[in-house]
């Protein structure tokens, strides 16, 4: 079966718009559930051969990445500061992600984690949290179990069930082995095993054998800010997106641009606006529209679609859309050890430590994590941090760079709070290349946040050095002014008035339009959301493809 | 697609589409590891000669640059910035792409120039002066803004692909153990080779 081609007035039974991980799950469900879907890409398709091992082209030219020259984003710490883009020569945009068939599910490290019964109902066991608007999920671990194996088994990921002594319940074993251990993940164990902890074979989205189609990964090290060239990872690009084209039933559109969706007078979506690839404006027919754009872009989507009828942008009577947004915490400790660890092979990390997963009250802050065991790859960027203490330069420089092989880093991934200020907003005056008002993100971590990292740094140096490092030294935890991890922009809940979407993510405010990407997450979990974001979006896609059926949208 | 600088890599491509688009999937998992090393082999075949010229900087502030850039990663017995080219690096990302850097790249350059001549009046450049000198200046100035984007683009140009300019030969990744290819095979390090399986713990749960 080919891709579906819909002729230009064709009205279509769903857009979506977005094809990374969440888009791309909500493609091949509703197309093989029968319905006609169209699915708009703001960037370019990506054949496996146009990835290369490219960091100045990735990291530092936006190869892959939402481009800061065409669509420049700005950043404040405080509401009423003033927004500036960023600069220098390590400038990153505030809310980065991948744009391109795919998505960031391209680029991303893979590293699939599940969360925990906690993560759904931690508001109610430790209470509220002042400054913040921490909160239960509207759905349990419980309803959304049979999807994160859902994910497991149809998207593809590679790990050992039931090692993690402190893994929730699940209905199978994961469908491939665990890719084979790296150094970084054997020195992770042996000192997390030293100081009595539960290290495990990291869960990750690569295949570790050929499956489905897709060959095993060929362990090439170029995973985490790169596309995959032997399709092993299992990014939307080469799992959901064929096989919803393979239904006959649905489109890719690719440089395909939509900037607005459109309402009518019932307060009902229609279809949305868009550019095409020459910037010619379009208007797509729609009889529902789902929005996976990321968490940064699916709240722009929505302000910037503010009308008459909706005044403060779509979608948003609460006044929720673009607030709460969580980053994700994180920290690095470098280490260097007496043998080759060449952590430049293979994929990112293969071993993690989810000892300190849960909150515990007697800390005297709020927060939780996991570590794992890698290094950052690119010889470039990692070069960069080698000096460790600045200014390094001159011969010590060199020596720390030429230690590269010796070396590796335990990575803390942690906890973010909803803190209302915390937003996506709409730039009073910068605009996109299109001349669409640009996204603003204003972010400061909650204290908690930063006092949380900065403890599990601490057990990152404890396990390095029980793993026998000859030099262990840490980043500092500064705070956040960008991110990968875009969420809690249009959180899910019951009470319209605290919440953008409803459990089963419809708008509270537009019947017919739904919302479903890291925006949803009404907590950050413990640093790796793609999994659960693609899990949300089998389940999202399972309810509306009924809901439509019965005729209830 | 394209590459970045207008190269289009077309050797590299022809070995990879080969394989994932005309040949099953269970000969590219047997296979892949050839089609990478060929791939491989292609990209070298690729990367670029040394630079005929400077297209920003001027020859006198190419010195100072290099100079620079050979103190921030010295040579040596094994090879440093000014070995790699990273000059080379610097002057065609300042005129392409990392332009936006370069106004403020020849002002603080300016500056840097000014400060040495009064930090060394009798030194006719800080490229012409002693490393001793140059070093005891280099304390003066390594906290400023135009020293971290010297730095910055030093390391870039030297562990970027060759096919910018820099990393001659490969230099960089030689000097880091950095090998670039597009398949490994277990076990890849010292402690990886040595270890002898994961052992469940006691309260592994059961299927």
């Amino acid at each position: 079966m080919t891709a579906r081609r819909f002729k230009p007035n064709e009205t279509v039974d769903f857009v979506v718009v977005g094809s990374g991980a969440a888009g791309g799950v909500m493609a091949r469900e509703l197309s093989r559930a029968g319905f006609s879907v169209l699915v708009f890409e703001q960037g370019p398709r990506f054949s496996p051969a146009d990835f290369e091992h490219d960091e100045l082209k990735y990291f530092f030219m936006s190869g892959l990445t939402v481009d800061p020259r065409s669509s420049p984003q700005t950043f404040r710490k405080h509401p009423g500061a003033d927004a500036q883009r960023p600069t220098g020569p390590m400038a990153t945009q505030p809310a980065l992600y991948a744009r391109l068939v795919g998505g960031s599910s391209n680029h991303f490290t893979a590293n699939f984690w599940r969360f925990r019964e906690i993560d759904f109902h931690e508001r109610s066991v430790l209470g509220a949290i002042p400054g913040t608007g921490f909160a239960d999920w509207p759905i349990s671990y419980q309803e959304l179990e049979p999807y994160y194996t859902k994910v497991e088994w149809e998207v593809g990921v590679s790990g050992l069930a039931y090692a993690n002594p402190f893994d929730p319940p699940r209905s199978k074993p994961y469908p491939m082995p665990p890719l084979p251990v790296k150094s970084s993940g054997v020195l992770l164990e042996r000192g997390a095993r030293k100081l009595g902890l539960h290290p495990y074979p990291a869960p990750m989205a690569i295949a570790s054998q050929p499956y489905r189609g897709r060959p095993a990964c060929v362990h090439c090290g170029f995973c985490m800010g790169f596309g995959c060239e032997a399709r092993a990872k299992s990014s939307s690009l080469y799992t959901m997106i064929p096989e919803a084209e393979a239904t006959g039933r649905c489109e890719v559109r690719a440089q395909s641009y939509v900037f607005r969706v459109a309402t009518n007078a019932a307060g009902r979506t229609t279809g949305v606006h868009y550019f095409d690839g020459g910037k010619k404006e379009h208007f797509q027919k729609a009889r529902a529209v789902v929005v996976s754009a990321n968490g940064a872009e699916t709240a722009r989507l929505l302000l910037n679609s503010a009308d008459a009828r909706f005044t403060q942008g779509l979608a948003n009577s609460s006044g929720l859309v673009g607030k709460y947004f969580m980053f994700n915490q994180g920290s690095s400790v470098h280490a260097v050890f007496e043998h080759e660890l060449n952590e430049y092979k293979s994929v990112q990390t293969t071993r993690v430590v989810h000892d300190f997963y849960d909150a515990d009250p007697k800390r005297g802050f709020y927060g939780g994590g996991g570590i794992d065991g890698r290094i950052n790859p690119q010889p470039a960027i990692w070069a960069m941090s080698a000096g460790g203490e600045l200014p390094g330069w001159g011969a010590d420089l060199k020596a720390r760079i030429e230690a590269f092989p010796r070396s590796m880093v335990a990575m803390g991934h942690t906890t973010s709070l909803p803190v209302e200020a915390n937003s996506v907003s709409i730039d009073p005056t910068l605009k996109d290349a299109w001349g669409i008002p640009a996204i603003r993100v204003t972010y400061k971590d909650h204290p908690d946040d930063l006092a949380f990292t900065r403890f599990l740094q601490d057990r990152q140096v404890e396990i390095m050095q029980a793993a026998g490092a000859q030099r262990v030294w840490r980043e500092e935890v500064e705070e956040s002014a960008w991110s990968v991890h875009l969420l809690g922009t249009a959180r899910m809940g019951n009470d319209p008035a605290t919440s953008v979407v409803d459990k089963f993510h419809r708008a509270h405010d537009v019947p017919n339009l739904f919302l479903c990407d890291g925006s949803s997450f009404v907590t950050s979990g413990r640093g790796q959301p793609t999994m659960t974001i693609q899990a949300l979006a089998f389940r999202a896609a399972d309810h509306i493809g009924q809901f439509a059926k019965r005729n209830e949208i | 697609m394209t590459s970045i600088d207008g190269e289009d890599d077309i050797s590299r491509r022809s070995f990879l589409l080969s394989g994932s688009g005309l040949l099953s999937s269970v000969w590219i998992a047997a296979h892949w590891p050839n089609i990478a090393a060929a791939a491989h082999h292609a990209d070298e075949m690729s990367a670029v000669p040394a630079p005929a010229g400077f297209e920003y900087l001027n020859a006198a502030d190419a010195a100072d640059v290099e100079a620079l850039s050979a103190q921030i990663l010295p040579g040596g017995a094994t090879p440093g910035a000014r070995e790699a080219h990273a000059v080379y690096f610097i002057d065609r990302a300042l005129a392409t792409f990392l332009s936006r850097l370069a106004g403020e790249f020849r002002a603080g350059l300016t500056q840097f120039q000014a400060a040495f001549r009064a930090f060394s009046p009798t030194s006719r450049s800080f490229a012409e002066a002693g490393p001793d000198t140059q070093i005891a200046f280099l304390k003066t100035v390594d906290r400023t803004p135009f020293f971290g984007t010297a730095r910055a683009l030093t390391l870039l140009g030297m562990f970027s692909s060759p096919k910018y300019a820099g990393n001659f030969g490969g230099a960089g990744w030689k000097l880091m153990g950095f090998q670039d290819q597009h398949a490994f095979a277990p076990p890849f390090g010292y402690y990886d080779r040595e270890y002898t399986g994961f052992v469940p713990y006691s309260t592994e749960k059961q299927a």
